[in-house]
């Protein structure tokens, strides 16, 4: 009797078991006293708990309403997200870009999370939601800035305002029908364009069989770039790209401290990706040369079933911020070279109107870009 | 230390050691405080067998004490060279050398030095070829599965897929999830970061998550 009610016991524990979360296990949100945006409503329904074995499996729904309590525009807004016992390291955040909320106005935020921890883990609130950055239509930036969401956020906003402003002249040369045309072909180059789940480990040790190569960057030169890649190597095997050395060279007449490097390889078949990208901070003089060096791992695990084989790669500058604050970015004549045109993403900007268009129309479309 | 035998001394106090064997005993003596006792005593003993010997009545037959006395060491000498004979054949056959095990170590020590000096003197990058050569080899002949080093389960790491982005660490796994949306772009950074852009479905807002390292 007693060994039937162990047993019995057991497999009652390893069945899943699903719970409503309890309050203690809600995200605790957490803004500044001067912060630019009030919580105005949290909403976690559908938010729940598992157990799986010896795992708590955390199924976090949070649909939160923000409201602009500031006078200027928001354009950006950044929330950092943080499990202090879940992972002690790894953070995560939420960006929402191409915002147009006015003062006082509200708009929503969705976050969707999911933790695994072991069953034992301390009960403390496992989640802490804060405000990384709001970025406004000036430029101008409120936040801490932990995750570098003020530069991350103004490069998406001059991305926007790059492309709004494109099909503002599309619009106003080609009229209405340019303008549909431009987006049934934007709307074909993102369903196109392939792409792949990817990892990135610390350090520089590969797991692959396959023998280890130097392999040497090719470059895409764009003539208005305030950076020209002078040379650059990684180390390939297999499905696995590591530890990517690059030299670049500040042929501006201005000091650069921050760059991206976009990276694409190239498979056994021919197929290209845009992989990642390599950024770097640095204190780059005009006329300077500099190294990029970083001690990672790319690992693409499969493509299609198929275990990946790079055989070549391929560099491009993607953003360049300077010493004053500034940005460079490539124009969209860079990006319409059939080498980028073939595997970089529309921009967000791009994307968001070309959802406005196949969802709502031409005219809601012309709307919007009348709107900025 | 090994003392030579009663023999070889009194050979050696009789003068009819060969040369080396003379050197030999002679470099003991002169070290071997007993030995010396019994060369001396050898010495005594011959003088006081001359002494008596002068002092015994003439020889039958023309001898000579002297005479006699060689023809008597002459065959001692041979009886002492017919034993060593027959000693031999009494002896097993001497095995071969034991080379086996000795060569082996030998063999051993020497590849080992050699593959040490042989690794340090290559190329980092020759080396690391070299290797990833002989674990293929490994692989694909012997058919052993080995990994080589997995990912630890201690080590950091983020992924992307258009499903989600994660951050795992010590089992354990932070993932920002993805809404409904029409289609992301996934990215990643080697400074240690995933993320993923898409347009939500439901509010049409450009939307980025990331998940990061620790030190970010």
């Amino acid at each position: 009797m007693r060994i039937s009610s162990v047993l019995l016991a057991s497999v009652c524990a390893l069945l899943p078991w699903n719970g409503v979360l309890s309050a203690a296990a809600l995200p605790k949100i957490d803004f500044p006293s001067d912060s630019p945006v009030d919580l105005l409503a949290a909403d976690y329904s559908g938010s729940n708990e598992t157990v799986r074995g010896g795992a708590l499996l955390l199924d976090f729904h949070a649909a939160l309403s923000l409201r602009n309590s500031s006078q200027r525009k928001i354009r950006g807004i950044t929330l950092l997200v943080s499990a202090q016992d879940v992972t002690p390291g790894g953070k995560g955040s939420v960006t929402i870009t191409s915002l147009d909320v006015g003062p006082q106005d509200t708009f929503p935020v969705r976050i969707d999370l999911r933790l695994l921890r072991p069953l034992q883990a301390s009960a403390n609130v496992p989640v802490q939601i804060g405000l990384d950055g709001v970025l406004f239509d000036d430029l101008s930036f409120y936040g801490p800035d932990k995750l570098s969401s003020r530069r991350t956020m103004t490069l998406a906003e001059w991305e926007a305002r790059r492309d709004r402003r494109y099909f503002k002249s599309v619009l106003a040369s080609g009229g209405p029908e340019r303008l549909r045309q431009e987006m049934l072909e934007s709307l074909t180059h993102e369903a196109d364009r392939p792409s792949l789940d990817v990892q990135v480990v610390r350090g520089g040790r590969a797991t692959n069989f396959e023998p280890e190569k130097q392999v040497k960057f090719a470059f895409l030169r764009m003539p208005d770039s305030p950076v020209e890649p002078v040379d650059g190597m990684a180390r390939i095997a297999g499905n696995e790209a590591r530890a990517p050395r690059l030299e670049v060279l500040n042929r501006s007449d201005r000091a650069i401290r921050y760059l991206e490097v976009a990276w694409i390889l190239q498979d056994r078949a021919g197929r290209e990706f845009l992989a990642g990208s390599v950024p770097a901070e640095l204190n780059l003089a005009p006329g300077q040369k500099s190294r990029i060096f970083e001690d990672a791992t790319l690992k693409f695990p499969q493509l299609r079933a198929q275990p990946m084989a790079i055989e070549g790669m391929t560099g491009f500058v993607s953003s360049v911020e300077y010493a004053d604050g500034t940005l460079w970015i490539p124009t969209r004549g860079d990006l319409e070279s059939p080498e980028l045109q073939r595997v970089v993403a529309p921009s967000d900007e791009e994307q968001r109107l070309a959802q406005i268009y196949r969802k709502r129309g031409l005219k809601a479309l012309i709307a919007e870009l009348n709107k900025f | 230390m090994k003392h030579p035998a009663e023999v070889q001394l009194a050979l050696f106090t009789g003068g009819d050691l060969g040369r080396w064997e003379r050197w030999r005993v002679a470099r003991h003596i002169a070290r071997c405080a007993p030995c010396q006792n019994q060369i001396q005593a050898l010495r005594d003993a011959g003088a006081e067998l001359r002494e008596l010997a002068a002092e015994m009545p003439e020889l039958p037959n023309n001898l000579t004490w002297n005479r006699l006395s060689q023809e008597i060491t002459g065959n001692i000498r041979v009886g002492l060279a017919a034993g060593e004979a027959i000693a031999l054949f009494d002896k097993p056959a001497p095995s071969k050398p034991r080379l086996g095990w000795h060569a082996a170590l030998v063999l051993l020590g020497a590849t080992a030095i050699f593959a040490v000096a042989f690794w340090t003197s290559l190329p980092p990058q020759q080396a690391d070829h070299l290797l990833a050569s002989l674990k293929r080899i490994r692989t694909e002949r012997i058919g052993t599965l080995i990994r080589a080093v997995p990912a630890a389960t201690d080590e950091a790491m983020v992924e992307a897929s258009s499903s989600g982005i994660e951050v795992k660490e010590n089992g354990r796994t932070l993932s920002l999830m993805q809404p409904h949306s029409d289609g992301s772009t996934v990215s990643v950074s080697m400074e240690g970061s995933a993320g993923v852009r898409f347009v939500d479905a439901d509010t049409g807002q450009v939307t980025t998550n990331k998940v990061y390292y620790a030190d970010q």
